[in-house]
């Protein structure tokens, strides 16, 4: 028959190896858990901020890159937008030359028109007076043949006809 | 995902076999050295050999053998669960593994300061040995909390451990920390003996009446199961038809809760008495005088 001890006995020992006990739980855990994970975890957080610093290289490199290609692009705008100008500038005064000289030239055509109807209808006129003159002289030759001597008439009929033409 | 070879499946199985092992060595124990006309009875831890010592022998009884059963089995667990981390985590149990160790360091941080923060196994150790010895009650074995010795051993490691924290900014202030008010030292250092002897007692004392009644509602159950079934024929009139129940859900207060609830209220108290005894504003002062002395 097996003995057991009393409810409450106190042993020295017991207590000791107690003791003992607990402090190598401790180590064991020491060692084999919390060792190995918290390893874990710092190769873990290693790694995740060597990304991050990768990641915050990364983000500043193309922030560089932004401002640099911003410069970049506000020359050029600067460029065409001074370009455009000068194109426009040139293609408005092409444009008034152009014009200036049509109109010139349409002025021209229009004087020399105007000249040429002038001459011609002078000339109409004088063919006119011509004829209406010997019409007349030689209705007057016939009228008054023996009378009349066209030489000493000629003056009065012509300042007569002049009359006629002015009167129209 | 890596894929498990041959070989990390052995040592899983040997880890796992390695936790089940002890805890069945100790059933068989239990059962080949208990009398069968065992009736019901309180008395202490089993006594299995007795060991010559100066001062006083040393009895190897049921308690010190289902104390090294759970720290093997515990210590099995660990290796169990931290196989194969060092590769990064690619198992359930490292993430189990991880949060056990995130839990309980945020604990002691929490509940000491950031000072602390190597108590961490510690404490864990605490609440493993503490938790799983209540626990093991649970494959019918005994548990090695309702023994004194066990749990007097650990609240004397967490005395030292006060008093050296309270030691560290030298003895005269350990001393001067006793007569705050003059008049209140005596107190102060009863206090301060008392408060291991009520650690022990109080997780002691918890886990043993919680056995002791667990034994009694069985013992009031079968009797009454007597009185009232008594009469029917043969195997009806024996049978204790109302021990079936009660008992289960009590186990689960006294065996479970209780159990866990009191390794967590051990392991608490370790931190509030060691974190509360240390002076770790004074401690640092005479720090930092002692490195510019140094320095001159």
């Amino acid at each position: 028959m097996m003995q057991s001890l009393e409810v409450i006995s106190v042993n020295l020992w017991q207590i000791l190896i107690s003791l003992l006990n607990l402090l190598i739980l401790f180590l064991l855990f020491k060692k084999f858990l919390f060792g190995p994970v918290n390893n874990m975890l710092a190769k873990r957080q290693g790694e995740i901020d060597a990304r991050y610093e990768a990641a915050d290289q990364a983000k500043r490199a193309a922030e560089e890159d932004k401002l640099l290609w911003d410069e970049k692009i506000g020359t050029v705008k600067a460029q065409t937008d001074e370009m455009m100008k000068k194109a426009q500038d040139s293609a408005r005064r092409q444009s008034e030359t152009i014009v200036s000289k049509a109109k010139e030239q349409a002025d021209g055509i229009i004087r020399q028109a105007e000249t040429q109807a002038q001459l011609e209808m002078k000339k109409a006129e004088e063919g006119i007076k011509q004829e209406i003159v010997e019409v007349s002289t030689a209705l007057a030759n016939k009228l008054l043949a023996r009378e009349i001597n066209a030489d000493d008439h000629r003056e009065l009929i012509d300042s007569f006809i002049e009359k006629i033409g002015d009167g129209e | 995902m890596k894929q498990m070879t041959h070989r990390f499946k052995m040592v899983d199985i040997i880890y796992i076999l390695m936790m089940i092992v002890p805890v069945c060595f100790g059933i068989v124990l239990k059962v080949l050295t208990t009398p069968a006309s065992d009736g019901i009875s309180i008395s202490g831890a089993r006594i299995y050999m007795t060991l010559p010592m100066p001062i006083q022998n040393l009895p190897i009884t049921e308690s010190q053998v289902n104390s090294a059963i759970v720290i093997v089995a515990v210590f099995f667990l660990c290796l169990y669960l931290t196989h194969g981390i060092k590769d990064g985590i690619w198992l359930k149990r490292h993430h189990f593994a991880e949060m056990i160790v995130e839990k309980c360091t945020g604990l002691v941080t929490n509940s000491m300061g950031e000072y602390f923060r190597a108590f961490a196994p510690f404490i864990t150790a605490m609440l493993a040995l503490s938790g799983f010895s209540s626990l093991i009650t649970l494959f019918g074995l005994y548990a090695p909390t309702s023994d004194i010795n066990i749990v007097a051993g650990w609240a004397i490691l967490v005395f030292i451990l006060i008093t050296y924290y309270k030691m560290k900014c030298g003895p005269l202030e350990y001393v001067k920390s006793f007569g705050n008010p003059a008049l209140m030292a005596p107190l102060n250092i009863i206090s301060e003996i008392a408060t291991p002897i009520s650690m022990a007692f109080r997780h002691y004392g918890n886990v043993l009446s919680g056995s002791v009644i667990a034994v009694l509602v069985a013992a009031g159950l079968q009797g009454l199961s007597n009185m009232v079934f008594g009469a029917l024929p043969g195997f009806f009139g024996k049978f204790p038809f109302l021990q079936v129940g009660l008992p289960a859900i009590l186990s689960i207060y006294f065996d479970i809760f209780s159990g866990c609830l009191q390794a967590y209220i051990f392991a608490m108290l370790t931190m509030l008495y060691i974190s509360g005894g240390f002076p770790l504003e004074l401690y640092e002062a005479r720090k930092k005088k002692r490195a510019q002395l140094c320095k001159n």
